[in-house]
C-alpha cells in the first residue's frame, strides 16, 4: 500500500515536468529597444534624419547616407547640403529664451504663457499627434511642458548623478513631425534617454541597448524610427510597443496554469508532510496542544 | 525541564516552519518559471497567498503544528496582504468601473493590506502558544525610537545621495505627477510601510525573538524580507535587489530590537518608499 501511494506521489511530480516538456516555447524575445546602427566604438556627436536623408557627424568630418543608414558617405568639405524642411503644422521654436510659435508658413509670434527660458535655450520638441503639447529645455537644464489649454509648467529637473558629481545636461529633444505617436524623448549626456507619452507629465527610462552619453536625438516619421548619436556610435529605435507580457487565448494558458496549481499543491503537500517529519508527535512530552 | 530542554523545545518546530515554509514558496515561486514564461501569465502571488494559507490553515488546525503558527502566520500575512495590494487596484476597478483614479485605487489597496496585515497580527498574538507569542511591539515609542528614526532617514538619504543615480533609477522629478500622484501615494506608501514592517519585523521577527538569539533571530527575518522581494520583482531582474533588501532589513530590524519599538522601522520604510515614489523614474519593464 505505501509502495503505491510512493509511485503515485511521483507519478504526480513528474507531470509538471511532462507539462514543461510537452508546452512549444511560445515566448519570443521583443525587438531590441536599441540597436547599434553604424560607427560602431566612435563618438557621433550630431544626427539629422530627414525622409530618405540622414547626416551625421563624427570627429573624422560629416557623413551622408540616402539608406537609413545601412551606408554612408564622407561628405566633402565645403559642400554645402540643401536639406529640406520637415516642419509639423504648428511650428515652435526659442530665440534667446522667448517661446515663438505660428502654423507653418506663417510668421512667429511669442507663446502668450511661455516662461523665459534664458538667453541661451534652444532645445524644444512638439508632437504632431498631440496639438498644443510642446516640451521645452531651460537654461538650467530644467525641463518645461506646455500642455494643450497652453498653460506651461516645470516638467522634469534632473538629479545629481551620485556623491559628488552634478547633473547630466539633456543635450537634445525629439518628437515625430506627422502623427504616428505622441511620444517626446530627452537626450542627456548621463542618463541615456527618457520619454513621455502624455505630454510631459510622467517620463520613464527608454534607453535599454543605448550608451548612457547621447549627444543627439532626431526622429524621422517616414522610417518610423528615432536616431541618437552617442560617444559610441548611432544608433537607432524602431517605434514599437512597450514590452508587455504575451496574451495566450489557447489551451497552453490553461495547461499552463493547471501545471502552476499542481506545483503549487505538491509544494504545500510536500511541506505539510516535511512538518509532519520534522515536529514531535502530540504524545510526546515535548508536543504543544 | 532543564533550560536547554526549554530552548531545544523552542527554537527547533519555528526554525523548521521558517525553512519549510520558505522553500515551498520558493517552488512555487520559481518552477513554474520553466513551463511557463517569466514576464508571467499567470497572478503568481494568488498561488503564494494560497499555499501560505493553507500551511497557517495547517498549523491552526493541527496541534502538534501549534509551534509554528507564528512563524507560518507571519508568511500568510506577507503573501495575502501583497496580494491584495497588487490585485487590489484591478479589482476595484472590475468592481466600480471609473469611479476611482488609478492612485485613488492604490490608496484604498493599502488599506486594505495594512488592515489585513493587523488582523492576521491579532490572531497570532492570539492563537500561539503563550510562550511563543510574537512581540509586536507597537505600544512603545519613546526617546530612543525618535532618535533612531531621525538618524535612520538621515543615513537613508545620504545614502541615497552618495550612491550613482543610474544605480537606483532616481535620474530626476517630475513635479506635475508628483503634484497629482503624491497627495494619495504618500499615504498609500506609509499604510504599506506599516502593513510590511508589521509582517517582517513584527510578527516574524517578533516571534523569532522569543525563540533564538537576537542577531540570528534578525538574519532569519532579514533573510526572508529579502526572498521575499524574488517574488516583488519577479517580473523584472530579481537578483541585484536580493542582498540589498537582507542589508535594509537587517538594519530595520536591528533598530526595532534595540529601541523596543516597531515604529521607527515603519517611520523610516515609509520614508524610503515616499521618496522611491518621488525621486525614481520607472523603465520600460517598470521599476
Amino acid at each position: 500500500m505505501a509502495t503505491e501511494r510512493r509511485r503515485r506521489a511521483r507519478l504526480l511530480a513528474i507531470l509538471p515536468a511532462l507539462l514543461m516538456l510537452l508546452l512549444p516555447a511560445t515566448v519570443h524575445a521583443a525587438t531590441p529597444w536599441w540597436e547599434p546602427l553604424a560607427f560602431s566604438g566612435q563618438r557621433v556627436s550630431g544626427v539629422v534624419a530627414l525622409p530618405g536623408l540622414m547626416v551625421v557627424s563624427t570627429a573624422s568630418g560629416a557623413y551622408l547616407s540616402s539608406d537609413n543608414g545601412r551606408s554612408f558617405q564622407p561628405i566633402s568639405p565645403g559642400r554645402h547640403l540643401a536639406l529640406p524642411e520637415t516642419l509639423g503644422p504648428i511650428v515652435w521654436q526659442i530665440d534667446h529664451g522667448t517661446v515663438l510659435t505660428a502654423p507653418a508658413g506663417r510668421g512667429l509670434a511669442p507663446d502668450p504663457h511661455a516662461p523665459f527660458l534664458g538667453a541661451t535655450a534652444h532645445l524644444i520638441a512638439a508632437p504632431a499627434a498631440l496639438p498644443g503639447v510642446v516640451v521645452a529645455v531651460g537654461s538650467d537644464n530644467h525641463v518645461w511642458r506646455r500642455s494643450p489649454s497652453g498653460q506651461w509648467a516645470t516638467s522634469f529637473v534632473l538629479l545629481a548623478a551620485g556623491g559628488l558629481a552634478g547633473s547630466p545636461q539633456v543635450t537634445s529633444m525629439a518628437a515625430f513631425t506627422s502623427a504616428v505617436t505622441g511620444a517626446v524623448y530627452m537626450g542627456t549626456n548621463g542618463y541615456g534617454v527618457l520619454l513621455t507619452e502624455d505630454g510631459g507629465d510622467d517620463w520613464i527610462r527608454a534607453d535599454p541597448g543605448l550608451p548612457e552619453n547621447v549627444l543627439a536625438l532626431s526622429a524621422d516619421s517616414a522610417s518610423r524610427a528615432l536616431y541618437a548619436a552617442t560617444d559610441q556610435g548611432l544608433f537607432v529605435h524602431h517605434l514599437q510597443a512597450f514590452p508587455a507580457p504575451p496574451a495566450y487565448h489557447d489551451a497552453s494558458l490553461y495547461l499552463r496554469w493547471l501545471g502552476i496549481a499542481m506545483v503549487a499543491l505538491l509544494a504545500t503537500l510536500g511541506a505539510v508532510f516535511g512538518l509532519r517529519r520534522a515536529l514531535p508527535r502530540p504524545s510526546s512530552p515535548q508536543g504543544y496542544r | 525541564m532543564t533550560s536547554t530542554a526549554v530552548t531545544q523545545r523552542t527554537w527547533w518546530p519555528a526554525s523548521a516552519a521558517a525553512v519549510i515554509g520558505a522553500a515551498a514558496l520558493g517552488l512555487t515561486l520559481l518552477v513554474p518559471r520553466l513551463f511557463s514564461d517569466p514576464a508571467g501569465v499567470d497572478p503568481f502571488v494568488l498561488r503564494l497567498s494560497a499555499v501560505a494559507t493553507a500551511l497557517a490553515a495547517a498549523s491552526l488546525l493541527t496541534p502538534r503544528f501549534a509551534p509554528t503558527r507564528p512563524v507560518l502566520l507571519a508568511v500568510a500575512a506577507m503573501t495575502l496582504a501583497f496580494s491584495v495590494f497588487a490585485g487590489g487596484p484591478q479589482w476595484i476597478y472590475d468592481i466600480s468601473g471609473n469611479r476611482f483614479d488609478f492612485n485613488t485605487q492604490v490608496l484604498l489597496a493599502s488599506a486594505a493590506e495594512a488592515l489585513l496585515t493587523a488582523v492576521v497580527a491579532l490572531i497570532a498574538v492570539r492563537v500561539s502558544p503563550p510562550d511563543l507569542s510574537p512581540l509586536l511591539r507597537l505600544r512603545r515609542f519613546r526617546s530612543a525610537a525618535a532618535i533612531a528614526t531621525a538618524l535612520g532617514i538621515a543615513a537613508f538619504l545620504l545614502v541615497v545621495l552618495l550612491l550613482p543615480a543610474t544605480l537606483l533609477g532616481r535620474e530626476g522629478i517630475a513635479p506635475v505627477a508628483l503634484a497629482r500622484d503624491l497627495p494619495l501615494q504618500g499615504p498609500a506608501s506609509i499604510l504599506q510601510s506599516f502593513a510590511q514592517e508589521l509582517q517582517f519585523r513584527g510578527i516574524l521577527l517578533g516571534a523569532l525573538d522569543r525563540i533564538a538569539p537576537a542577531w540570528a533571530a534578525n538574519l532569519g527575518q532579514a533573510a526572508f524580507f529579502g526572498l521575499a522581494h524574488i517574488a516583488v520583482q519577479y517580473q523584472g531582474p530579481a537578483g541585484a535587489f536580493v542582498p540589498v533588501t537582507i542589508v535594509l532589513g537587517f538594519a530595520l530590524g536591528w533598530v526595532t530590537q534595540r529601541t523596543g519599538s516597531l515604529w521607527p522601522a515603519i517611520v523610516i520604510h515609509a520614508v524610503a518608499d515616499i521618496a522611491v515614489t518621488v525621486g525614481v523614474i520607472p523603465g520600460l519593464y517598470g521599476y
